[in-house]
């Protein structure tokens, strides 16, 4: 009985601390930007997974994908798109890409990690300025910013403490960030199509210039073992908004 | 301060229109009402030729509002389908695969 209460008890730790990103989840968001203090709807953001195969590997293909309201396309059209392929079982990143169209502006960006991640082989092109290759060497622990996310989810979050922070190490514009995700405590919100939802409330902060103030770039992570961001709430240089979840599928 | 009444009230009745038609949402309320606000106490304090160009402004005031909050209740909000996105979707993932093999 004893023993059976032990491995029932490390089944569930493992269950739901050490959580597996599936692949076909489907995350979808309302992208709100403050204008004079109200949340106006401006975009619809998907997060999603699946599975890549090739010849001798198989992928988890990691993608965010933002685009305005018909709308607002007429008057800033956006259509960003943030991929990368990870180990679908380290979530160590082999290949990622950034895609970005925001009113008029073009930029797209191309990431391959060497295979013992020492090194990056870049790839930049902005506009129609000729396409720019850099190789840089990063750390053995850095990884894009998608990536993190995810890997975020799968950490065991139930030991941090109201205060306690996780490290991580980015790779954003072919410089390396460090990245501390503090837990703050717990919370219920609502989750679109799951309810409500009682949540890991963590507040995310960077060295760098893109992200305002403090404990102002907050996401919230359900606190079962799917680990689903239902709301996210930034503070950038040219204002504040929020992504709130509406649906999620294949969870 | 009659007339600065006025002046106000058509001011942001002609920016609660522009408001309604750009995609501010909600936005649009806040020149609305304050339209709203000014054609009312212009149309109180007015003398009757004055009260004729109050009330005016306080119906397009009011329309605008009807406006604003049917958009708002009656049109979604909807990413229309992009071909050409999608296409290149399709595109940058076969060119991710041939990476992918070559690592």
């Amino acid at each position: 009985m004893k023993k059976g209460l032990i491995i029932l008890s490390l089944l569930s730790s493992f269950g739901l601390c050490f959580s597996q990103i599936k692949p076909n989840e489907r995350l979808v968001y309302a992208a709100s930007y403050n204008m004079s203090g109200l949340m106006t709807h401006i975009a619809q953001v998907t997060m999603q997974t699946e599975t890549v195969k090739t010849t001798k590997k198989s992928y988890l293909h990691l993608s965010w994908e933002a685009a305005t309201f018909s709308k607002w396309d007429s008057f800033f059209k956006i259509r960003d798109l943030y991929e990368s392929y990870v180990d679908p079982a380290t979530l160590k990143p082999s290949l990622y890409k950034r895609s970005i169209f925001e009113g008029g502006y073009k930029i797209t960006e191309k990431y391959i990690f060497s295979a013992d991640n020492k090194t990056i082989n870049s790839t930049v092109k902005v506009m129609n300025r000729p396409e720019t290759k850099k190789t840089f060497a990063i750390g053995s622990g850095s990884q894009d910013i998608i990536s993190m996310v995810y890997k975020l989810r799968t950490l065991d979050l139930n030991v941090l403490k109201s205060g306690q922070s996780k490290s991580f190490v980015i790779v954003f514009d072919r410089k390396e960030y460090p990245v501390s995700v503090k837990m703050l405590g717990r919370e219920t919100v609502s989750a679109g199509n799951l309810g409500k939802k009682d949540c890991f409330k963590m507040s995310i902060s960077a060295k760098t210039n893109k992200l305002k103030g403090t404990d102002k770039n907050l996401i919230w992570l359900t606190s079962d073992a799917k680990r689903i961001p239902v709301l996210v709430r930034f503070s950038i240089p040219v204002g504040t908004g929020q992504l709130v979840l509406s649906s999620a599928s294949g969870i | 301060m009659k007339k600065t009444l006025i002046y106000f009230a058509s001011f942001f009745a002609v920016l609660g229109i522009v408001f309604t038609i750009l995609p501010l949402g909600t936005i649009a309320l806040l020149p609305v009402a304050i339209a709203l606000i000014f054609a009312f106490l212009s149309f109180k304090f007015s003398i009757s030729k004055r009260k004729k160009i109050s009330g005016v402004i306080l119906i397009i005031s009011a329309l605008t509002l009807l406006v604003v909050v049917g958009k708002e209740v009656f049109i979604k909000d909807e990413v229309v389908l992009d071909k050409q996105f999608e296409e290149k979707k399709i595109e940058s993932k076969q060119e991710d695969i041939k990476d992918l093999e070559g690592l």
